[in-house]
């Protein structure tokens, strides 16, 4: 019975209180400083880039639609009030000013900005990490929000990112349907571009090229590594249309980018050595009594 | 069932240990990947963030960012102190205390991942026959030295050193300073198949510092762990945090003074944290701040109900004579177990030719 109950108690833990969260927006997809002027004719998919804000600003975001027009962008949230699981937010001339579902609720929301012209539907999707608590975005990646969808298999962890020579996962569907065979182009803020191409369950597994630029003098500030913007583009002919869609996120460089694997196994041996004296004396009288 | 498979409370612990190893390392396989999917993030063991698998995180880490990113800036802005600036540290300590109040410190013997691997370093090293090494007097030193250690660290690194960064008083790079020097960190994310956190960041003196502290102990930690029993715990701010709020958890040790108490000593040899207090004190003193409620102390005290380890009224497992008798049997109260056959057969001295 005492042993019952133990086993009651460590499942009570594990399974009886509600997980809170604290912020961290090292993980959102772009540090809030504007685009230099040099750094927008990287791609010409659709995106959605960040804009500048006041530092600490947790529950807003300045979202600014490049490479289509429009005059509002949707913002899908994975929990909260109904009525503000999904909001437009109007287009300024700085672009769109979104908030999170509520302002204590953050993580992850879905961002869509989609513009029809003639034939043409091109849709420029983001995911934008708030820095406070939220449910986790599971939910929110299986909804089908648009046509053609990009859709993050998962997006990263909260205190991760995507990063160089990694592989992720990417799913690519119409209208909720996977497509298999399908084409994915990745595009770097770097130059980099490469293609792959869906298996049979439509997911494209991406791996992030090695490619940042040494730092220029002063370039970096803040903590975490240094990021840069990623575009993943697919295009779809259907229903006598034609749909380009494209998800835009930031990835980091390699977390092995300077550091030395040498000098941190060179201080884990000092300190093994430094215990290798507390070995030395045997307790001869306790070996092979018991 | 259970008891067949878990006949003693340190087999059954050792079983919890390791499903908890499971949890806190990879625990992502079962809870979800997501931040927001885990157990909880403030949970009362050193399970590690910077673990891509993990099931959860430790308390220290909110700890940390909250204060160094809400609190020391928001300071900085010249804003007032209010509650909602402090609402997410509040929030941080109301769910570490929700799963607190359930296991008390038993987080520190029964859950941990790293409390849990120096324990088995520690059963490697008394099967390959190293002597054990104490904290005493004629040994390593008084305990009661190391004991501010951690005090010290909680102090200093979870609370100080964040708020001062968040001032803008301290580099960046002291954000989070324990998680930098924290061994499980390292432990952890090796365990993971990881060898990023054991990489030095070059470039940044601070973080070189603080990353070549956490590899110096987890280093010192592998080995020594062989010959001191749970050798980082001494020193864990975690422990400290645990402590202050161990007297608010129905889970204790309770201890009886019996004629005995004082004389045998068997408690506190058993004891891993060498808490010399268990055998000479009764009541809250001699549930030590230290106490890890690994219970080895129950398991080996040969006094019916004189420790018990209690959750409210509810005694748990209590001290008995019989039980004493069958566990020193396989094990001596100092771990001390039979050495692997290779180790006997190398410390059996040599025939001596004139004997023949």
């Amino acid at each position: 019975m005492k042993a019952k109950a133990f086993c009651a108690a460590s499942l009570a833990c594990l399974v009886g209180a509600a997980a809170a969260q604290h912020e961290h927006h090292a993980a959102a997809p772009a540090a809030p400083k504007p685009e230099p002027a040099a750094m927008r004719a990287w791609t010409q998919q659709p995106l959605l880039l960040p804009g500048r804000m006041e530092r600490g600003e947790r529950a807003s975001a300045m979202l600014r639609p490049q490479g289509l027009t429009v005059e509002r962008v949707t913002v899908y949230a994975s929990g909260g009030p109904a009525e503000r699981l999904k909001v437009d937010y109007a287009v300024g001339a700085e672009g769109a000013k979104i908030e999170s579902v509520t302002p204590k609720i953050g993580n992850y929301h879905w961002v869509v900005a989609r513009e029809e012209r003639g034939g043409e539907v091109r849709v420029a999707s983001a995911a934008w990490y708030f820095g406070n608590p939220g449910d986790s975005p599971k939910d929110l990646l299986k909804a089908v929000r648009h046509e053609l969808e990009i859709v993050p298999e998962p997006l990263p962890r909260e205190h991760s990112s995507y990063r160089e020579s990694e592989k992720w996962r990417f799913l690519v569907r119409l209208n909720g349907q996977p497509l298999p065979g399908h084409p994915l182009m990745l595009e770097t803020e770097f130059g980099s571009r490469s293609t792959f191409v869906t298996d049979p369950a439509g997911v494209a597994t991406v791996l992030f090229p090695r490619d940042f630029k040494p730092a220029a003098a002063g370039e970096r500030s803040g903590h975490g590594p240094r990021r840069a913007a990623f575009v993943l583009s697919t295009t779809k002919d259907a229903d006598g249309r034609r749909y380009l869609t494209a998800f835009n996120h930031k990835y980091g460089q390699d977390g092995d980018r300077d550091k030395s694997l040498g000098w941190g196994a060179a201080f884990g041996l000092v300190g093994m050595a430094a215990a290798l004296p507390l070995l030395r004396r045997r307790n001869k009288g306790d070996n092979g009594n018991a | 069932m259970l008891k067949l498979l878990c006949p003693t409370l340190s087999r059954f612990r050792m079983t919890v240990q390791i499903a908890m190893l499971f949890v806190t390392v990879y625990g992502s396989v079962f809870v979800g990947n997501y931040m927001a999917d885990k157990i909880s993030n403030a949970l009362p063991a050193l399970s590690c963030a910077y673990d891509q698998m993990n099931g959860g995180y430790c308390v220290l880490v909110p700890t940390q960012h909250i204060i160094h990113h809400r609190i020391g800036e928001a300071m900085v802005r010249a804003q007032q102190l209010t509650f909602q600036m402090v609402l997410p540290l509040l929030m941080t300590f109301v769910s570490f205390f929700a799963f607190f109040f359930v296991l008390g410190k038993m987080f520190c013997g029964w859950v941990c991942p790293l409390g849990t691997l120096q324990e088995l370093i520690g059963k490697l090293g008394r099967r390959l026959g190293f002597g054990l090494r104490r904290f005493e007097k004629d040994d390593l030193g008084e305990v009661k030295r190391v004991r501010p250690v951690k005090w010290l660290l909680l102090l200093a690194l979870v609370f100080v050193l964040p708020l001062a960064t968040g001032l803008g008083v301290t580099p960046h790079s002291l954000g989070n300073p324990y998680c930098d020097i924290c061994p499980s960190r390292v432990a952890t994310t090796l365990l993971t198949g990881n060898t990023e956190q054991l990489a030095l960041r070059l470039g940044d003196n601070v973080s070189f510092g603080l990353g070549a502290i956490a590899n110096l102990l987890i280093g010192f930690m592998l080995v020594g762990a062989m010959a001191i029993r749970q050798p980082f715990c001494r020193i864990c701010p975690l422990l400290a945090m645990n402590a202050v709020f161990q007297r608010l958890s129905p889970m204790r040790l309770a201890k009886k003074m019996h004629d005995n108490c004082g004389k045998c000593g068997i408690c506190s040899e058993a004891c891993p944290m060498d808490i010399t207090e268990i055998a000479k004190e009764e009541g809250r003193k001699a549930y030590h701040e230290d106490c890890t409620l690994c219970g080895r102390c129950a398991e080996y005290c040969p006094q019916d109900g004189t420790i018990q380890i209690k959750w409210g009224p509810f005694a748990l497992f209590s001290s008995r004579r019989d039980y004493y008798k069958s566990k020193v049997k396989g094990e001596l109260p100092d771990g001390t177990v039979k050495p692997l056959k290779f180790v006997r057969n190398a410390a059996r001295p040599t025939a001596d030719p004139a004997d023949a």
